[in-house]
């Protein structure tokens, strides 16, 4: 059947960041010298062309933005100035929009106040509900003990509620991204043998983001990494031993000596994509979303906080220690509520998924390009292979 | 005679336009002039009413003046019928038409409002009197342009002098193998013209020549020109190659696009015009080392025409115009790294593989890959055509390098296209059974014959690939091409023996400095710009300069002769005449007013 095309469907992603698109006169560059770029998932050009055209269905179920990693090879070779990077890296962000069935994530994107609102409103709600909280049952005048402003047992009971609010946030636009990119693809008919064989990548990927590392320039696969890494850490630092950090001057070692390499890799490689972005050193940092700008500010200024919080509960200033606690939550809070399942977070969870559903769809295609040509049983050779 | 005149325009506001308030108070003072009214922009025109307006003031005559005013006088020239006078009596003041634009409009309008008050046409009291025009012409560059151009006006008996940079004149057109779409042998078109140069008593042929600086005015310019040492007197030489036998020095030969060497004292190749040898000061031993060493070819050369101390002389010439045509050179294409030309040995550009299939290059006209071989004297291991080489099983031939991409030439090299179709053609008449591949973006087959030619290239079984090619490497010692294969979305890699690039063109070294002289705007891409695009592509803003070939921008070679000639008739009307046209926009008014007086026929 025909696919209905949307005339105005580059206008809907301008905010997005697609500026360029209609420069495209695909001469193919782009995909060829793309590291990632392989059958059947040929990029950037494709995508441009579903752009140029309009071609939303195409687009949603495609699983290619996420498949990019914007080394900026492409960008810097693009005879038009067509931006092919920065397409798909808008296409990430509409795409982002579009697994999101609450409207919020469309919604900051399309405009930065929004976003730029909603975290101040979040941040505002939760500095007063836990100035409340710390003020019904604890004393400024402590930061531990048994009259704890913020005792950890309370933050941690908090900790896991959000974070399971969260995850079903996140969960349900990760599902609507597998509905629309494999589940109601009815020509494939993926077996769930291929799900599970494949399901390693989704770990390994996250952790490895190993993919990334293809790039020619590793510098921001290095940082990235660094960047997640440190993130994790102090992920699991926070949901497990919180108790352990909080409390008394005697912290386990181990957990110090983790807080304060994850501390490290979140501010220097904060720092680090913020000068970057600032000096558009790169293709990649050429272009900077409002959102790009509104998480790498919120993770520095999470961790800048933590880090004094820390500095001042070991100097003995729990008065300043809880005050800036409060600081803290209220930027931490907004940062986990809106840019986990909302923003420019959620990429942490797409990528790897996109790979492993790639890797689930071209095992289908394998088997059903195998069963439609039982005869000729060995790979079609094509006129240019043939040479 | 009573005269009215009306202001009207089609458009409101025309960018630079005329003062239509001032214009119209000058009008108002010219002689016979009764009635002057403004009647604003795309005024409702109502021939009865006017009939009756011309009627009641007597008028003769009509004058519509403003911005294309022709679109006025099918009412005006009712109304005066409807009035009993002189229909023919409507007369138009065109002033956008006739170049009332920018500073000086106001000035220009008043002039052609007079003219047309005065009855008299505008383009015909503009001319001046009498300008002296040098019955010479000056064309600068000898390719097939400069060739076309001097034949043409040396064959209307006007003198031309021919000033060529290196040491023949034939340009690109003599390297090349064959011409598109007709497969014409290029020399066998090229070379009776150069031989027809050689000989013909009006024209002047200076090769090995640069021209240093320009004065004068339209129609007596003066041109200054460096005419460096040959150092082989070039009516004695009778190109026995004696000297170039002896000549110890090698360096890689121009006209073969550095695939072949030659020596410090050559010829650039056999049919050359003036057939015979020149010095190259820049690798010959003896003139770099003031007469210390070597020396040997003047003492060996049988018609003792050779003098290594020779002096570079300057002349002084006295034209009446100058034809430009300068062309082209090549993109450098170890600019696109990606390519690997300068890496990968049988990366090839066109003028490259020119010389290669040519059957007067280095290997016959055979095409075969580079082999490796060792050169003693430099004690390193080069890559060079044998004529026994190895035949290429694939070649790929990458379109656009270069051309149409932001990065180098943002415009369409216009030639590439047909060209490489040219080559894969080559290659399969010459290797049926090798594989050819065409990379292509956008195929512009635009041409007489163009896309037949096309079609026959597919024909033929060439690989026409849409996508331009990403990169060029080598894997384990075969040389492997990626790309998009646009029509089936896959990125392919195909393994080739020979990659030809095709290189787009860019304006010739030093054409800046030519601009400079002659006073002639170039365009952002270096290419000289023409007076008028449509109306007059071969003039240029100075008068008496007139430009062909691809100094104005990309042409084949039809395109080039065709324009070519155009300007020949150019310079031969000064030359004919004796008086040409000054720049309409220098005559001033009051002289502009006193001819058209002068001219208005008694009654």
């Amino acid at each position: 059947m025909a696919i209905r095309a949307n005339p105005k469907l580059i206008e809907e992603l301008e905010p997005y960041g697609a500026e360029d698109v209609m420069k495209c006169y695909h001469c193919g560059n782009c995909s060829a010298v793309c590291p990632f770029s392989e059958d059947p998932y040929v990029f950037p050009r494709k995508p441009m062309r579903h752009l140029q055209m309009g071609l939303t269905a195409k687009l949603e179920g495609q699983l290619d933005p996420w498949l990019c990693y914007y080394c900026g090879e492409c960008s810097d070779q693009c005879p038009r100035d067509a931006e092919p990077g920065e397409t798909m890296m808008s296409l990430r962000r509409w795409l982002t929009a579009r697994y999101d069935w609450t409207g919020i994530s469309r919604l900051f994107y399309r405009s930065w106040r929004w976003e730029f609102g909603a975290i101040v409103l979040v941040a505002i709600i939760t500095a007063i509900a836990f100035t409340l909280f710390g003020m019904s049952q604890g004393s400024l005048a402590d930061y531990d003990g048994p009259n704890a402003f913020l005792p950890s047992s309370a933050i941690h009971i908090f900790d896991w509620a959000l974070a399971l609010v969260l995850l079903a946030f996140l969960v349900s636009n990760a599902a609507r991204m597998w509905w629309f990119t494999m589940g109601r693809d009815k020509t494939l008919r993926m077996s769930a043998g291929s799900y599970l064989r494949s399901l390693w990548l989704l770990p390994a990927h996250f952790f490895s983001q190993a993919r990334y590392g293809q790039c020619d320039r590793k510098g921001p696969w290095v940082t990235h990494l660094a960047l997640m890494l440190s993130y994790v850490v102090m992920l699991v630092l926070i949901m497990f031993f919180l108790a352990e950090m909080a409390s008394g001057p005697e912290i386990d070692w181990r957990v110090h000596v983790l807080g304060y390499l994850a501390t490290a890799g979140l501010v220097v490689s904060t720092i680090l994509f913020l000068r970057n972005r600032v000096k558009q050193s790169a293709p990649q940092y050429r272009h900077s979303h409002e959102s790009d700008w509104i998480f790498l500010v919120l993770i520095l200024l999470v961790a800048l906080t933590g880090i004094l919080q820390h500095i001042l509960h070991r100097s003995g200033l729990d008065v300043a220690a809880n005050v800036t606690y409060i600081v803290h939550l209220s930027l931490v809070v907004p940062m986990l509520v809106l840019e986990v399942p909302f923003s420019k977070w959620s990429h942490l969870a797409y990528r790897p998924l996109a790979i492993y559903l790639a890797r689930v769809r071209v095992t289908a295609l394998a088997r059903s390009r195998q069963s439609a040509e039982p005869a000729r049983g060995a790979e079609p050779s094509t006129p240019l292979r043939a040479a | 005679m009573r005269i009215g005149v009306y202001i009207c325009r089609v458009n409101a506001d025309v960018e630079g336009g005329a003062n239509l308030e001032s214009v119209g108070h000058y009008v108002a003072n010219l002689p016979q002039v009764e009635v002057v009214k403004a009647l604003g922009v795309l005024p409702r025109l109502d021939p009865v009413a006017l009939a009756d307006e011309i009627a009641a003031s007597e008028l003769d005559r009509v004058v519509i003046a403003g911005d294309s005013p022709g679109f006025f006088k099918p009412a005006f020239t009712r109304a005066m019928s409807l009035a009993g006078r002189e229909p023919d009596e409507v007369r138009l003041a065109s002033f956008r038409e006739h170049g009332s634009s920018g500073d000086g409009a106001t000035e220009r309008a008043k002039a052609i409002a007079a003219c047309a008050v005065y009855g008299v046409p505008f383009t015909l009291a503009a001319r001046p009197l009498d300008t002296k025009w040098g019955a010479a012409t000056l064309v600068v560059g000898g390719g097939i342009a400069g060739i076309q151009a001097a034949l043409e006006i040396a064959d209307g008996g006007k003198k031309v002098y021919l000033v060529e940079r290196t040491g023949t004149i034939g340009g690109h057109m003599a390297m090349f193998d064959k011409t598109f779409p007709t497969l014409d042998c290029a020399a066998c078109i090229l070379t009776p013209k150069m031989v027809a140069v050689g000989q013909h008593p009006m024209i002047e042929l200076l090769t090995y020549a640069e021209v240093e600086s320009v004065s004068g005015v339209p129609g007596a310019f003066r041109a200054t020109v460096l005419r460096h040492a040959r150092r082989v007197d070039e009516g004695a030489c009778v190109a026995c190659d004696i000297c170039s036998e002896v000549c110890p020095v090698k360096v890689p030969s121009e006209f073969d696009a550095g695939i072949a060497e030659r020596k410090a004292i050559y010829i650039p190749f056999p049919q050359a015009v003036p057939n015979a040898y020149l010095v190259d000061e820049a690798s010959c031993t003896f003139v770099q080392t003031n007469g210390k060493k070597c020396g040997v070819c003047a003492k060996k050369c049988p018609k003792e025409c050779i003098d290594l101390d020779a002096r570079g002389e300057v002349l002084q010439l006295e034209v009446g115009s100058i034809i430009v045509a300068t062309g082209y050179e090549v993109l450098d294409a170890a600019r696109l790294e990606r390519y690997g030309y300068g890496v990968q040995p049988n990366v090839l550009t066109a003028l490259e593989f020119e010389r290669l299939t040519n059957a007067s290059g280095p290997t016959g006209g055979r095409i075969v890959t580079k082999s490796l071989r060792h050169n003693k004297r430099k004690k390193v291991d080069e890559w060079v055509f044998d004529p026994e080489g190895e035949s290429p099983r694939s070649v790929a031939i990458i379109h656009c390098v270069g051309s149409r991409d932001s990065n180098y030439n943002a415009y369409c090299s216009r030639v590439c296209c047909m060209y490489s179709l040219k080559f894969a053609h080559l290659v399969k008449e010459k290797l049926p059974d090798a594989a050819c591949y065409e990379f292509y973006i956008d195929m512009r087959a635009f041409g007489k014959g163009y896309e037949a030619f096309f079609e026959r290239i597919q024909d033929e079984g060439t690989f026409i690939v849409r996508g331009r090619s990403a990169s060029v490497t080598d894997r384990d010692g075969q040389m492997i091409l990626k790309g998009e294969d646009i029509l089936s979305d896959s990125v392919v890699e195909i393994p080739v023996d020979m990659v030809l690039l095709a290189v787009g063109l860019v304006p010739a070294e030093r054409s800046d400095e030519l601009a400079r002289m002659l006073g002639v705007p170039r365009d952002d891409d270096g290419w000289f710009t023409e007076a008028d695009y449509n109306g007059d592509p071969t003039g240029t803003e100075r008068g008496g300069v007139y430009v062909a070939g691809v100094c104005q921008g990309p042409k084949d070679i039809p395109d080039t002769v065709a324009q070519a000639s155009a300007v020949a008739a150019r310079a031969l009307e000064g030359a004919m005449t004796g008086r040409g046209l000054q720049s309409l926009t220098s005559v001033k008014l009051t002289d502009i007013e006193a001819r058209a007086k002068s001219l208005v026929p008694a009654s």
